[in-house]
């Protein structure tokens, strides 16, 4: 039964590691032009799925991510939808004209320095990654 | 010939999506705007009954359709836009060039907004999508509900519309729409092929108001709702026998859906049911045409990973649900299964399998018609869809 059970510990450490390894945390980023220190989670949601256009009198665009675990962590966490999901969401939009697509772009860099660089903008990037010239929102 | 109109929309959009068929995104001075587009190419075989004016005992690839859209969103709340579709159905469609909708729509704040312009129509929760083949499990949406054939009476209004998102906080949130307007002339859909052999319409068209409601309950991924349409249709034309002039007006017609859906982690779930009210006079023949339809689905789906999702659903539609529902001539039943493949993210393939029981009757003018099933209709229809997409 050692043998077994030895496994089952390795095992278990195993998946308990691959699981700790993929959360990753994840930070929601403005532009400095955005007047808001923080968003309430539903403000958040709102602003993500096009049914808000601004938080606290400033005009906001949503940046996503295209792939990665911080795009991952962010579908799941705030706005309930996978990938596939979110993506036949906002082609429902597109094609009915209620809305555009949103700006989705490969890299935590790329997020960064696009919400860097854009006014209004709000993205969102692994809590480690570097966003220069961008702020961190708090979410409530 | 009429295949030349769709196959000119797939090399438009084709050729607007080079290479990396990412959607076009560009700005007109400050304003951004962005194009969009799409084409599907189905293929389908039966082994009795022709379908939806397709010549599917023969094998069929007259089943495409397309579209293309411009969009500009002038500022955070006010955005326009417009997009053109066509299709060839069998007989239906012929390739014709449509608005599908344009409008423009301001938005006050979350809770209401308004779009002025032809607007697709809220019913359901597909209504106003179900010409957008990849956004959808199925190559063929149940027809109980969502008739091909029959797309023009419901698809769209030119009119207005007043909508908004209302958060109940922690009880979740309700959708709203509202409209008004005018039901656009479909001289190239299923109910002037279907009564072609009785009148030849000049226009059928007329007033329409609805409203959709749905609730997001705090449930996550839980919604239901439900949908009214109430129209006064005038349609004018002569009769084929005689030349005799036609006229038909709405006494009673209206459309009432309800409808649930549960979608979670790749699972969802979707239950819909429409009834029918329909009285018509027909004028010159002092006779009233008394319909009540009844019909309902429910599907399933699951995806597997990001290439393949699997589902089905069961879909029951009849016709006159005060005779026997069992005659083959008063119910449409169909019995699914379905395979979708994403090869990529602008890239679908389908492939759907039908059972179907029963044909409905000759003025149910919904996926058999007796003009092209010319040998009778056989009381059972088996059917394989093939589909295939492109979109950017």
């Amino acid at each position: 039964m050692r043998p077994i059970g030895g496994l089952m510990m390795v095992l278990g450490l195993a998946v308990g590691a691959t699981v700790h390894a993929a959360v990753t945390d994840v930070k929601v980023i403005a532009n400095p032009s955005v007047a808001a220190s923080s968003i309430s989670a539903a403000e958040l949601k709102d602003v993500f799925l096009a049914v808000r256009t601004s938080v606290k009198g400033t005009a906001v665009e949503p940046v996503l991510g295209r792939n990665g675990p911080a795009h991952e962590a962010f579908l799941k966490e705030y706005l309930g939808k996978s990938d596939v999901a979110l993506t036949t969401y906002f082609r429902s939009l597109v094609f009915t004209g209620k809305a555009s697509m949103p700006k989705a772009l490969d890299s935590d860099a790329d997020v960064a320095a696009y919400v860097a660089k854009t006014k209004g903008a709000i993205g969102y990037v692994s809590s480690s990654a570097a966003a220069p010239g961008t702020k961190t929102l708090e979410v409530k | 010939m009429r295949s030349i109109g769709v196959w000119t929309t797939a090399a438009l959009v084709l050729g607007m999506a080079p290479g990396t068929a990412h959607a076009q995104q560009f700005s007109l001075g400050n304003v951004p705007m962005q194009v969009h587009g799409f084409v599907s190419q189905g293929f389908a075989k039966s082994n009795e009954n022709n379908f939806l004016t397709m010549k599917t005992r023969d094998g069929s690839g007259a089943l495409t359709d397309g579209g293309a859209n411009l969009s500009a969103q002038f500022t955070p709340k006010f955005r326009a836009g417009a997009q053109v579709y066509l299709r060839n159905v069998g007989d239906l469609g012929n390739g014709r060039f449509e608005l599908d909708w344009g409008y423009a729509d301001y938005r006050f704040t979350e809770w209401i907004g308004v779009r002025g312009g032809k607007v697709k129509t809220s019913l359901g929760l597909y209504n106003d999508v179900q010409d957008i083949d990849f956004l959808h499990t199925w190559a063929l949406l149940p027809q109980s509900l969502y008739p091909v054939d029959l797309r023009g009476s419901t698809i769209g209004h030119i009119g207005a519309d007043v909508y908004g998102i209302v958060s109940l906080r922690r009880a979740g949130e309700l959708s709203y729409t509202a409209f008004v307007g005018k039901r656009p002339e479909d001289p190239e859909g299923g109910y002037a092929y279907g009564l072609s052999t009785f009148n030849r319409y000049d226009s059928y068209a007329g007033k329409q108001q609805g409203a959709d409601l749905h609730w997001s309950t705090p449930l996550e991924g839980f919604l239901v709702g439900g949908s009214f349409l109430n129209q006064q249709i005038v349609g004018t034309g002569r009769r084929v026998s005689n030349g005799a002039p036609h006229r038909e007006e709405s006494k009673k017609d209206q459309t009432m859906q309800f409808y649930g859906q549960y979608a979670r982690k790749g699972f969802k779930a979707d239950v819909e049911t429409r009834r029918y009210i329909r009285q018509q006079s027909l004028v010159f023949l002092n006779r009233m045409i008394n319909s009540d339809t009844h019909g309902w689905y429910v599907s399933a789906a699951q995806r597997l990973n990001k290439y393949l999702e699997v589902g089905g659903y069961v879909s029951r539609y009849v016709h006159n649900s005060r005779l026997d529902h069992s005659l083959p001539n008063n119910h449409i039943y169909d019995n699914v299964l379905t395979t979708r493949v994403d090869l990529s993210r602008y890239f679908v393939v389908k492939v759907e399998g039908h059972f179907m029981d029963g044909y409905g009757a000759q003025d149910s003018i919904r996926g058999f018609y007796s003009q092209n099933n010319t040998g009778g209709l056989k009381p059972k229809t088996k059917m394989l869809v093939l589909r295939t997409g492109f979109n950017f």
